[in-house]
C-alpha cells in the first residue's frame, strides 16, 4: 500500500528552501571564484529534484529561479525557465534517485549545473549584458558551475545517507532499503 | 525526514503523476517565457521590478544578519597573508611606514596652512556634499553584475541615479532603488561609465569597469600628458557626479603606434566591502558641476582631436573621433 506523505514533502520542501533562500543571500555574494558565485536556487531545484521528483520538483525548480531572478538584477523568468526544464530532466521519474544510484544522480546534477550555467550566461549575452564569449565561458559559466557543483556535495553526501541515519528528504520503503552499488555514503 | 514512507508506486499513479508534472511543466515554462519576455521589454519598469523591489525589501532583515555573521570572515585572507609574509615583505612594509609617516607630518603642516589660506580666502570646502548616509549590506548574488544593496531606499529619499561615494572616493550609481533598499552599480562593473579627468593635466575622459574588475580611462586623446601615478578624478560632466570626486590612480599608461587615444589603467581607490558605510550624494550644489570652461576644454580636446586627425589626412578619421567619443557618454 502507499501512503504518499504531500503534507511531510512541503513541510521539508520548505525548511530545505528556507535554508538555500539565506545561504543565497548571505553566503552567496561572499564567495566568489572569478564573476561565479553559487546559485544555492540551482541546488535546491537538484535536491528536490532528485530525492522527490514529479510535478511538485518541477513547481519547486520554478519558485526556486523566480527568487534567484528576483534577488539579482538580470531579467526576471530566465533562470525560473532554466530550473524548471531542469527540475523536469532531474525529476522525470518520482523517486529517491540519490539514495537509489548516487553516482548516476551526481553525474545528472553535474550535466544539468554546467547546461543551466552555460544557457542563462548565453542568454545574457544574447540580451546584450555581455560582449565576449570567451568571458561568457570562463569568467562567469566555469566559475558558476564548480562552486555550485561543489556546494551540492554536502548536500547529496547528508541526502545520500538519509535512509541509513534515519534523516533525508527522500522517499523511504524499497528503495530506501537498498543500498546502492555506488552509493556515496561508502565514498 | 522522509516525504513518503513508501515509494513503490502502482504504475497507474505514476502515469497520472507524470502527466500532471508534464502538464505543470508546460505551464511554468509558459508562464517563465512570459515573464522574460515582459522583464526585457519593461527594463526596469513595471510590475516585475516593483515584484524585485518587494523581495528586496523583506529580505533585506536577512542581507543585514548576512553581513554582519561574514564580517569577521572578510579579514581571514589578510591574516593568511601576514601570518605567512616573509621578510622581504616585513621590510618593505616598514620602509613604506617609515615613507608615510613622513608624508602625513608633511600633509598635516600643510593642512595647516591650507586651513589658514582657507580662512583668510573664505574659501568654502570644495566636497560640501549634500548626502545621506548608508550602510552596504550585500553584494551581487549573480555574475554578471558587479553590485551592492544600500541598506536605505526611496523612504530615505534615495533615487536612481544617484552618485554613491565612501571615505576613499566614488564607488557607483544607484540602479534600482525599493522602499527600504538600493542597488549600487560599482564603477568596477563592465557596464559602468564615469565622465573622469586627469587631475594634473585636467585632460577628460571616460572611466570604464571591465569584466575582470579592472578600470580602463578611456578617449584621452594622445596629445595629452597622462603618467603612472596621476589621480583620476570625476569630471562633472554630465552633471551625475560632483566635480572633483577621487575616483582611482594610473597604474599604467600605453600607446600603440597610430592611436588617438591612450590605453590607461586605473586602480579604484575605493573597495566595497559588507557594513561598510557610505555617502549618498542627493543633489548636487553649483559649484560641483561641471561649468563653461570644463566643458569648452572638452570641446577644445575633441576639436584637437579632429584637427590632428584631419592634418594626417585621414578620411574617416573626424567620424570616427566623434563616434569613439559619443559612445562614451
Amino acid at each position: 500500500m502507499q501512503v504518499n506523505d504531500t503534507n511531510k514533502h512541503r513541510h521539508d520542501s520548505a525548511w530545505l528552501a528556507l535554508l538555500c533562500l539565506v545561504l543565497q543571500l548571505c553566503l552567496s555574494p561572499s564567495l566568489a571564484l572569478g564573476n561565479g558565485h553559487i546559485n544555492f536556487s540551482l541546488v535546491y531545484c537538484a535536491v528536490v529534484s532528485l530525492t522527490i521528483g514529479g510535478s511538485w520538483g518541477v513547481l519547486c525548480g520554478f519558485l526556486a529561479g523566480l527568487v534567484f531572478d528576483l534577488s539579482s538584477t538580470g531579467p526576471v523568468g530566465l533562470m525560473a525557465l532554466l530550473l524548471t526544464v531542469a527540475a523536469f530532466v532531474m525529476g522525470m521519474e518520482s523517486r529517491n534517485r540519490l539514495q537509489d544510484d548516487s553516482s548516476a544522480a551526481l553525474i545528472l546534477f553535474a550535466i544539468v549545473c554546467f547546461l543551466t550555467c552555460l544557457v542563462y550566461n548565453l542568454a545574457m549575452l544574447l540580451v546584450g549584458e555581455a560582449s565576449s564569449l570567451l568571458d561568457v565561458l570562463f569568467l562567469r559559466s566555469v566559475p558558476t558551475f564548480v562552486l555550485t557543483a561543489l556546494s551540492f556535495l554536502p548536500f547529496a553526501y547528508f541526502l545520500s545517507r538519509g535512509s541509513s541515519s534515519g534523516v533525508g528528504l527522500g522517499m523511504r520503503g524499497s528503495h530506501a532499503k537498498r543500498v546502492g552499488k555506488y552509493d556515496i555514503g561508502r565514498l | 525526514m522522509p516525504f513518503n514512507s513508501n515509494a513503490t508506486r502502482p504504475s497507474g499513479l505514476r502515469k497520472s503523476d507524470s502527466d500532471s508534472g508534464a502538464r505543470l511543466f508546460v505551464a511554468l515554462v509558459a508562464l517563465s517565457l512570459v515573464m522574460f519576455t515582459v522583464s526585457v521589454r519593461q527594463g526596469a519598469a513595471g510590475p516585475l521590478a516593483a515584484a524585485r523591489n518587494v523581495f528586496m525589501t523583506i529580505t533585506s532583515p536577512v542581507r543585514y544578519v548576512g553581513s554582519l555573521v561574514s564580517l569577521p570572515f572578510q579579514g581571514l585572507g589578510n591574516v593568511v597573508s601576514n601570518l605567512t609574509a616573509d621578510q622581504e615583505t616585513l621590510q618593505e612594509l616598514r620602509k613604506k611606514n617609515q615613507d608615510l609617516t613622513a608624508r602625513n607630518v608633511e600633509l598635516e603642516e600643510a593642512e595647516q596652512t591650507a586651513r589658514r589660506l582657507q580662512e583668510l580666502l573664505a574659501l568654502k570646502s570644495s566636497y560640501s556634499l549634500q548626502s545621506t548616509a548608508a550602510r552596504v549590506i550585500a553584494g551581487s548574488v549573480d555574475s554578471w553584475n558587479r553590485t551592492v544593496t544600500l541598506d536605505k531606499g526611496s523612504a530615505a529619499g534615495l533615487a536612481v541615479g544617484m552618485p554613491v561615494s565612501d571615505s576613499a572616493g566614488v564607488i557607483g550609481q544607484i540602479i534600482e532603488c525599493g522602499p527600504a533598499t538600493s542597488t549600487v552599480r560599482l564603477i568596477t562593473d563592465e557596464h559602468s561609465g564615469v565622465s573622469a579627468m586627469i587631475q594634473s593635466s585636467r585632460a577628460q575622459g571616460v572611466l570604464r569597469g571591465a569584466a575582470d574588475g579592472t578600470l580602463h580611462l578611456t578617449l584621452i586623446s594622445t596629445d595629452q600628458t597622462v603618467a603612472v601615478g596621476d589621480m583620476v578624478v570625476t569630471s562633472g560632466l554630465g552633471g551625475v557626479f560632483p566635480k572633483g570626486l577621487p575616483l582611482g590612480k594610473v597604474t599604467s599608461v600605453n600607446r600603440s603606434d597610430g592611436a588617438l587615444y591612450y590605453e590607461i589603467d586605473v586602480e579604484p581607490l575605493s573597495s566595497t566591502e559588507n557594513n561598510e558605510e557610505v555617502l549618498v550624494i542627493t543633489s548636487l550644489t553649483e559649484g560641483q558641476e561641471a561649468d563653461a570652461g570644463d566643458i569648452a576644454a572638452a570641446d577644445a580636446q575633441d576639436s584637437s582631436i579632429v584637427k590632428g586627425v584631419s592634418d594626417k589626412g585621414s578620411p574617416d578619421g573626424t567620424s570616427a573621433a566623434e563616434d569613439q567619443k559619443k559612445k562614451g557618454e
